[in-house]
């Protein structure tokens, strides 16, 4: 069993210093005809500013109507000569990004203009129709929608406030998501918010008495659960965020027992206000065909800020092990960061600009999403570098006079961290889930800056585990257990590598040990209690999972490795009593729906057995051997259809194993199909040339399609495998003289 | 230094002929105000509010605990609303979302903003009683939290409109804002 730390560094807010710099406005074009709300101005605004300002949007007034844009067009001047508005962070050219928002400096100018001239409305029947803006979700009715436990009272005044909500995912099956929306219930109070995905619920689990009222904290942790499953989406929500849509074939997913942690970064507004943020979820039936990966450069340990430095420079840098297809962007820092850029040195050294943000705002940080997707070769080596100012002329300095600041989770602690969102392109296709290659750069990297980095240790020992590195992975783990000596993740991911390298004893004697260790521990029990009874020793495995029942009673895979320990030692009942029991506490538990399936099946009791194995299938459908099982079951009542319709899916699995063709071969031919089984019985043989039985069965066929000179090469090709194969001789027998 | 910019004589106490009443800030029930303060009034405050600014709006708690804070040193604080669209029933509805319990004046006219010389919100004038005149003897920012549009420390670190008024209750020289008020512009009135 493998578990995996990670941890996502939740941007917070930082305040960023934002220099106005006086813009060279240039003189608007001169024209016939003056510049008026309905000619100029309106069509400015509407593709510019009411996706916030619009009432209920989050701007904190609107600019729908003339007598709106008359009663601000001061302000609009002001703000947009000094490029605040429309807010816009990086620099344009370093990184071509979709939405980007910038006016240009003809529309700038034109703005100042209309305001001089006094702001006339004009022909008010030729303007244009004010967008629309829906008043609940803009993308129609969610799937699911979601709200915080309880609502969130925020103080009238004071410093931001950073808050983490929790949102149990409530739905009993796996669903993937295709778009999301948030409406934080005080769209004007919340600047930005972050979605995350904690996969085991270890956030909920570390505040019990908190998550409901919102745990404080910029940054949180989660624990990524036991398997390998990065984070993979930037779920970002920031005023202007209409709906978040994601990118063809690439849904997130949410499993049961997920939760979702509503990060969000508050301003109090002058009245005590009243949060009750919902999220909607937009569904869809097709899983993702594209794994894109978040990846990480940081550099926080560099992070020692004298008082009153004004350049402190923190630079991270990453080599890429594949080819990447780079999608998004998410920079962060705190209120010291001055100037944040990244850019990637290519192989040719060529240098290609991720981004720049020349005058760096918490306050406004966002997620950037490329308009195409960015190719990055393998080799390319990507660079973070960024420019801290701790003097007390940056405005943003929490600290007056300025301290000495270090990396922390606190607003007033600083951060360097840059994320990015990257699809694996042009990888093997038998090769490792290449994510993993860069899991291993991602974690190296990590450990070149801190060797006794446990987490990043974790990580990589088990992505080369992942790759079926053992020897490395092995090495890794022991690394790990250098430092932390008792570590049961590092005990229980070592035992698992040395079962895997094929040393079993060793991997028993490591579960044992971690069991020694960490007594009380369920997943320790379980490892070593799966690992006897993988080695054929189900009384041992008997009384581990019985004693780890001591300990957790409610583990349905206790009761479910109990039920095959003693199904391995012929206690049928007592064993079909362990599986019910664990399907009461987990309806979705394999291996008992697997085995309840098979010991229907064996009792004849054809229909309960296809029930259970379908529902084993949907929790497992990467497993070959339930779809063969119930591809027999379907053969048992002749529903030889659907029997070779499990079988394909086996073979898509396992696409070279003759045995499976084999099978497939004789549902098909029960359906009629003769080609198609002839065709498969030929993959088996190619597969598997030297199987006598196989090249009779390919006669017998051939010999129903009428093809009996092949089938009498077929029946030949047997007896000259085995001289004395009695069927291949009557086959033979009963052909027509050829 | 007391640098009584822009001392503008306003009567207190006299009594205003029914002409010009209309011109004169009133209360939210739409009664002319003849006066701001009693004559043994330490100092007047006029805070220059809007109901739809954002930066004004963040300000409300802080204006409310000055006004708290120095009310028994005979300081009397006033949330003037200067704007067009501050209607009396705006306001009132605004103030009541605000929990705005100090007193409110319409500046229906903006001769109050025009004697203070005011011309965002939100932005502070002091005005010291002398006889049955007016000295103003600061205008400007509340603090320094906001420098310009987008450019916000996490938290004020001078506190101009409170230093002030504490030096004008010390009879020291009061010292002046040390940068421009950051917020929304007074709407002009239209003759």
């Amino acid at each position: 069993m493998k578990r995996r730390w990670s941890w996502l560094a939740i941007p917070a807010i930082l305040y960023v210093t934002c220099t106005i710099t006086k813009l060279q406005v240039h003189a608007a074009p001169q024209t016939e005809n003056p510049i008026t709300w309905s000619s100029r101005i309106a069509p400015i605004v509407y593709a510019n500013c009411t996706t916030c300002h619009h009432p209920g949007g989050g701007g904190p007034f609107s600019l729908l109507t003339y007598e709106d844009a008359k009663r601000w067009g001061a302000q609009m001047v002001s703000v947009t000569q000094s490029h605040y508005m429309p807010p816009w962070l990086p620099e344009h050219g370093f990184g071509d990004f979709a939405d980007e928002r910038r006016l240009s400096s003809v529309d700038i100018a034109e703005l100042a203009q209309w305001v001089k001239q006094g702001m006339p409305e004009g022909n008010a029947a030729a303007a244009p129709a004010a967008p629309k803006y829906s008043e609940t979700w803009q993308h129609g009715k969610p799937d699911l929608i979601l709200s915080i436990a309880q609502p969130f009272h925020l103080a009238a005044s004071g410093t931001d406030v950073f808050r983490n909500f929790v949102l149990p995912y409530p739905l009993k099956e796996t669903r993937y998501i295709r778009a999301m929306e948030i409406r934080p219930g005080a769209p004007q109070i919340v600047h930005h918010a972050n979605l995350l995905i904690d996969r085991s619920a270890s956030f909920r689990r570390a505040h019990p008495d908190q998550w409901q009222q919102g745990v404080p904290g910029m940054e949180l942790e989660v624990d990524a659960g036991n398997d390998f499953d990065p984070d993979s989406h930037f779920l970002f929500w920031k005023p202007d965020t209409a709906v978040l849509v994601e990118p063809e074939g690439m849904p997130w997913r949410l499993d049961p027992g997920n939760d979702l942690i509503l990060n969000m970064h508050l301003k109090p507004s002058g009245k005590a206000e009243t949060i009750s943020a919902e999220i909607g979820l937009y569904f869809t039936d097709q899983p993702p065909s594209k794994q894109p990966m978040l990846l990480q450069l940081e550099h926080d340990s560099a992070l020692d800020i004298p008082a009153g430095r004004s350049n402190f420079v923190v630079d991270d840098e990453l080599k890429l092990p594949i080819d990447v297809e780079v999608l998004g962007i998410y920079p962060h820092a705190h209120y010291l960061g001055k100037v944040l850029e990244a850019w990637a040195a290519l192989p040719d050294a060529q240098k290609k600009w991720l981004i720049r943000i020349p005058d760096w705002d918490i306050d406004r940080q966002s997620v950037y999403r490329y308009r195409k997707p960015l190719l990055l070769p393998k080799g390319s080596i990507i660079h973070m570098h960024y420019i801290y100012d701790n003097s007390a002329d940056n405005m943003h300095n929490p600290h007056n006079p300025p301290v000495r600041v270090k990396a922390g989770n606190r607003s007033e602690d600083e951060m360097a961290h840059l994320w990015l969102q990257v699809l694996p392109v042009n990888t093997a296709k038998d090769g490792p889930d290449a994510r993993l290659l860069l899991e291993d750069a991602w974690m190296q990297n990590k450990l070149s800056k801190d060797p006794h980095d446990v987490i990043a240790l974790y990580n990589l020992a088990s992505s080369l585990a992942g790759q079926h590195k053992y020897t490395d992975a092995i090495a890794a783990f022991q690394q790990l257990l250098a430092v932390h000596p008792e570590d049961e993740r590092a005990l229980n991911g070592l035992g698992a590598s040395f079962d895997n390298s094929g040393d079993w004893q060793q991997a028993q004697k490591t579960f044992t040990e971690s069991v020694t260790a960490h007594p009380e521990s369920c997943d320790s029990r379980f490892n070593l209690a799966s690992l006897d009874l993988k080695h054929d020793q189900p009384a041992d495995a008997e009384q581990q999972f019985r004693a780890m029942l001591e300990h957790c009673p409610d583990d349905a895979g206790a009761h479910s490795g109990l039920g095959s320990a003693q199904l391995a030692q012929g206690q049928s009942d007592a064993a079909q009593a362990e599986f019910q029991r664990a399907l009461t506490i987990d309806p979705h538990d394999f291996v008992a729906l697997y085995d309840l399936g098979d010991l229907a099946l064996q009792a004849n009791q054809l229909t309960q057995g296809i029930a259970l194995l379908e529902a084993a299938v949907k929790q497992k459908p990467g497993d070959v051997d339930v779809h063969e099982h119930l591809a027999g079951a379907y053969a048992q009542s002749e529903r030889l259809g659907d029997a070779a319709a499990q079988l394909y899916e086996a073979i898509h699995l396992l696409p070279d194993n003759a045995a499976l063709h084999s099978l497939l071969s004789q549902a098909l031919e029960g359906t009629g199909d003769l080609e198609a089984a002839i065709a498969e019985q030929k993959t088996a043989l190619r597969l598997s040339s030297d199987d006598a039985d196989g090249w009779n069965n390919l006669g017998v066929l051939e010999a129903r399609a009428g093809k009996n000179t092949a089938a009498r090469s077929d029946f030949l090709h047997a007896l000259q495998l085995a001289p004395d194969h009695p069927q291949a001789r009557a086959n033979l027998g009963h052909l027509p003289p050829g | 230094m007391l640098t009584g910019l822009a001392i503008r004589a306003l009567s207190l106490t006299l009594a205003l002929s029914a002409s010009s009443t209309a011109r004169l800030a009133t209360d939210l029930d739409g009664h002319t105000l003849a006066r701001l303060a009693p004559p043994e009034a330490h100092a007047i405050v006029l805070f220059f509010a809007a109901s739809d600014c954002p930066i004004s709006n963040r300000y409300v708690p802080e204006i409310q605990r000055l006004a708290r804070e120095f009310k028994s040193d005979a300081v009397h604080v006033w949330f003037v609303y200067p704007n067009p669209g501050d209607s009396a029933k705006v306001v009132r509805a605004h103030n009541a979302e605000y929990s705005i319990d100090t007193p409110t004046a319409l500046d229906t006219s903006q001769a109050l903003a025009q004697m203070a010389h005011a011309t965002v919100t939100p932005e502070a004038a002091i005005f010291i009683p002398e006889g049955n005149n007016l000295h103003e003897v600061y205008r400007g920012r509340i603090d320094d939290r906001y420098i310009a549009f987008g450019r916000e420390r996490p938290q004020a670190t001078h506190h101009d409109l409170e230093d002030a008024i504490r030096a004008a209750l010390a009879h020291r020289s009061i010292p002046q804002p040390g940068g421009p008020p950051v917020g929304c512009s007074i709407v002009t009135l239209h003759p």
